[in-house]
């Protein structure tokens, strides 16, 4: 390798790592500094609506031991309007189901709203959207069921009592948050759902780990 | 697509001869391309080996950040793994794109482009998961864009985002999983690069010792100099104004973030099923230029040196079907890319695609090129060029008084053309090729020198003065270099008798074509 060779190697070799170094760190603006954002985030099980009947003795004997259920349900999952309003405008509304191809999954919701920092009042609400009288719940509480006897003592009871604790775990048909919070800038106000309260909730004091 | 060619022939072209220019084509990086990306998963490996041991995934933003705060180790050890990986993808990249443009990438070449798309794909999921790994504000960026894409393939019972929404610390399995992506994929790395050299009867897999030490020791230096940017601590529950992105390995991310997860997937798909397809638009009908080597089983001594020489082991040996005690050379046209260096292997001249074999190239030097050089007084020197160097060379070879005569590949040319321009006064033959490692038939130079210098079959004849032979390297852009070995040359010829024109002058041919009842082999 020729002096001058050498030389222009080391200087072609520095700017490529210079440039290397360069497209390997570019620095990229994502976020402007007055910007902060709503988050929803949340999953839980949507409620489901049946219509229940108490089947006969004369009908129970007709199916297979193991099928005689007391209580037969036929239902689907509900669906929820979502509306999300800040300081009273509407910033979003959606229709929001639970997952899967045939919606038979938990509701699992993610949504991010810019907002801009500042005092707001936020109001998020989930209301369902199926009019019904005989949900599950109201159901569960309203059969009396008959004593069963032999290997099935017991089953009814059992029976309403699941019907009672799936339906108390299910999202309720309405839930509001509405509430006013400082949104600094660069920040994210996280509103989740509570399922030991049953409610959505805003949380944005702490950061994330 | 043609356009594509030349558009990337340009572009590729004008880089190589610059980077030849400036560290001379032994040193030229972009000659290497494939066997630097090669290189550099060894180097990603080795560096790659040391962080895993320090990295936590149950706090790995803390483990990283004491990685890169670590001065003595850690922050060039991290450094250097991450411009390992940008060289890769770029090596990659150049690697591709020049076998697309040299026409390379379509026939027995199919499973070597198809498999090259994985590596490329593994390498680029490992890039990313890498990146993820830090759990900085890129990390983070890219690890949110990855859920919202995954998220719109039914894949995952639960959407994949909503770990990274700050509802809850991001669960350590997710860095497990990760890590164990990171760790695993390379074992499949493995097996695909296997695959996409297993046509290749010798591949090359690194670069020259000495580049492969120099760019190791520039990275490193590098590394040292200026150690790779960790962004912040990823942190959900907060926007950053800025992330320090890698734009060689996520370059598409800017791209995803603007569109919908079904239009980034739509747009992936057809990118990708074009680049699966390039075969598929870029294949040749296997006439002309294009066509296979054939064997004349009548000439076919079965001395088993074209299968050896073949770099892509299309020929085999195989039993006679006549009563002659040898076997046969076959050539298996599914195999065979038509790179004629079986020709220039056969001594008596019964191998090659059509018109390329040892005899086809006397026959024309003879008839058409001898009888035109008879004329002149004073025989010139001979300059024997590859079709794939440079024009403006050659032109400028010509310019100084040499006849040219061009040939496919250096690897192609038979060395009784050779002879038969020497004995027949031409006072030199000057032979230029492709950069050894950039020849298009892989090994074309290689087969020469050993068949000029160093008695390997079809060896130039011990009649010939080796004085009168030199074999040279034509790189684009250094054309100094060129007219220098050309000029060097003919000074040394200068210093030798007069060259002799044999009167009857009959180059020997081992084998004339005998009748032969079986020709279908």
């Amino acid at each position: 390798m020729t002096p001058l060779r050498t030389v222009s190697a080391f200087v072609t070799t520095t700017i490529g790592l210079a440039l290397l170094a360069w497209l390997s760190a570019i620095t990229f603006p994502l976020h402007a500094a007055s910007e902060s954002r709503l988050r929803l985030s949340f999953s839980a099980r949507p409620e489901r609506i049946e219509v229940c009947r108490t089947l006969s003795d004369e009908e129970l004997a007709k199916l297979a031991e193991h099928m005689r259920q007391r209580v037969s349900c036929d239902g689907v999952l509900a669906t929820y309007t979502l509306r999300v309003d800040v300081d009273g405008m509407n910033i979003g509304e959606s229709v929001v189901r639970g997952a899967g191809l045939r919606h038979d999954r938990p509701l699992y919701l993610l949504r991010d709203y810019p907002v801009p920092p500042g005092e707001h009042r936020f109001r998020v609400s989930l209301v369902r959207r199926e009019k019904t009288d005989d949900d599950a719940a109201a159901y569960a509480k309203a059969v009396v069921p008959e004593v069963d006897t032999g290997l099935y003592a017991g089953r009814a009871q059992r029976e309403a009592s699941e019907r009672a604790r799936r339906a108390g775990a299910a999202i309720p048909s309405s839930l509001v948050l509405d509430t006013t919070f400082v949104l600094p800038p660069l920040r994210v106000a996280l509103i989740r759902f509570n399922s030991d309260k049953r409610a959505l909730e805003l949380y944005a004091e702490e950061t994330s780990r | 697509m043609h356009f594509l060619k030349r558009f990337f022939r340009r572009l590729l072209g004008g880089t190589e001869a610059l980077l030849s220019r400036m560290y001379g084509w032994q040193w030229n990086p972009m000659h290497q391309a494939g066997t630097v990306s090669a290189l550099m998963l060894l180097v990603l490996i080795a560096t790659g080996l040391y962080l895993v041991l320090v990295y936590r995934v149950g706090d790995p933003a803390a483990s990283v950040a004491r990685i890169a705060a670590d001065p003595w180790l850690g922050s060039w050890i991290r450094s250097l793994h991450r411009y390992a990986t940008d060289i890769f993808v770029i090596a990659a990249v150049v690697h591709a794109l020049k076998i697309f443009a040299q026409d390379r990438s379509w026939g027995p070449r199919t499973l070597a482009w198809i498999s090259g798309l994985v590596l490329f794909g593994i390498g680029m999921v490992l890039a990313v998961t890498g990146f993820v790994m830090a759990w900085d504000s890129f990390g983070e960026r890219l690890a949110r864009e990855g859920g919202r894409l995954l998220d719109f393939l039914p894949i995952f019972s639960e959407p994949l985002s909503r770990i990274f929404a700050g509802e809850g610390p991001v669960p350590s399995a997710f860095f497990f999983v990760n890590l164990f992506i990171h760790i695993a994929m390379p074992l499949g790395l493995g097996v695909v690069l296997w695959l996409h050299i297993s046509r290749v009867a010798r591949p090359t897999v690194l670069p020259p010792k000495r580049l492969a030490w120099g760019i190791v020791g520039a990275l490193t230096l590098a590394s040292i100099v200026r150690a790779a940017p960790l962004g912040s601590a990823a942190d959900p529950l907060r926007l950053v104004t800025t992330t320090p992105t890698d734009f060689i390995v996520a370059w598409w991310l800017p791209i995803s973030e603007k569109l919908s997860p079904g239009m980034a997937w739509s747009l992936a798909t057809v990118f990708g099923i074009i680049a699966v397809l390039i075969p598929r638009f870029t294949r040749r009908p296997r006439t002309a230029s294009w066509a296979p080597s054939v064997v004349d089983p009548r000439l076919c001594t079965g001395c088993n040196q074209c299968p050896q020489d073949c770099p892509w082991e299309a020929i085999t040996m195989v039993a006679r079907t006549d009563d002659r005690p040898t076997l046969v050379a076959l050539v298996d046209p599914a195999l065979c890319v038509s790179c004629g260096i079986c020709a220039g292997s056969c001594a008596p001249m019964g191998v090659g695609p059509a018109g390329k074999t040892g005899r086809d190239q006397l026959q024309r030097l003879r008839a058409e090129i001898l009888p035109e050089l008879a004329v002149s007084l004073h025989m010139p020197i001979v300059a024997v060029t590859c079709s794939q160097v440079p024009s403006a060379h050659v032109e400028a070879v010509r310019a100084l008084g040499a006849h040219i005569h061009p040939v496919t590949c250096v690897g192609n040319l038979h060395s009784s053309v050779v002879e038969l321009f020497v004995r027949n006064g031409a006072p030199g033959v000057m032979i230029f090729g492709c950069p050894p490692r950039d020849c298009v038939g892989r090994e074309g130079p290689k087969w020469l020198q050993e068949r000029l210098f160093n008695d390997r079959e079809a060896e130039l004849q011990p009649r010939v003065d080796r004085r009168r032979v030199r074999i040279g390297t034509m790189a684009p852009g250094d054309l100094a270099g060129t007219l220098a070995a050309f000029n060097a040359f003919v000074r040394a010829l200068d210093q030798l008798d007069a060259p002799v024109r044999e009167s009857h002058l009959d180059i020997e041919i081992e084998c004339e074509p005998v009748p032969f009842e079986d020709s279908s082999v």
